[in-house]
């Protein structure tokens, strides 16, 4: 699991997490997203969507 | 699994001010009220290569105070290299405070990426 963070020349921040499982990306990243300022954009991947539904569909079997 | 966040840099730690100065060879930042023209401000000065006035950090709101004049009095490249190097040396920090590994590799357009490995790995 790791934390990318592309600083721009002009040192705008671009923070990417990878290989985590569902939602725990966003905790993940918390600590460095809060300490480097505010916050303008998110995108979710397609990776997490996937993962997101995959775990509901396990909840309905259960 | 994975979400991308955009974020804008406010400037906020002092050490990592300091951090950047040292990485890009500035004088170390002093705290103070600075002259920016025919204003004035208050919070950490950073003498910038070829600038007129300090560019002045106020950490407690994390905002930068400066005086270029359009580029006439300082390049814009030089605030943004501080910016950039304060980002990385930033989230170095808070990295390595919580026992992660970095790792920073310069990329073609000029940006900097730095990666945190998490989870143990060496």
């Amino acid at each position: 699991m790791s934390i990318e963070i592309i600083v721009s020349p002009n040192g705008e921040s671009r923070v990417e997490t990878k290989g985590f499982a569902g939602s725990s990306c966003r905790e993940a990243s918390q600590f460095i997203e809060s300490a480097l300022g505010k916050r303008v954009g998110e995108e979710l991947t397609p990776e997490f969507h996937q993962q997101t539904a995959s775990q509901h569909v396990q909840q309905w079997d259960r | 699994m994975s979400h991308i966040v955009q974020i804008q840099t406010e400037v906020r730690d002092p050490l990592a001010v300091r951090s950047a100065c040292d990485r890009l060879k500035l004088p170390q930042p002093t705290q103070g009220e600075f002259k920016l023209f025919s204003a004035k401000a208050v919070g950490l000065g950073v003498e910038l290569p070829g600038w007129r006035y300090p560019v002045v950090c106020d950490t407690a709101s994390g905002q930068i105070h400066f005086d270029n004049y359009g580029g006439r009095w300082g390049e814009q490249s030089r605030l943004d290299a501080f910016l950039q190097r304060y980002a990385l040396e930033k989230a170095s920090i808070e990295a390595r405070r919580k026992g992660h590994t970095v790792v920073e590799q310069p990329l073609e357009d000029g940006s900097i990426k730095l990666t945190v490995q998490i989870g143990g790995a060496a």
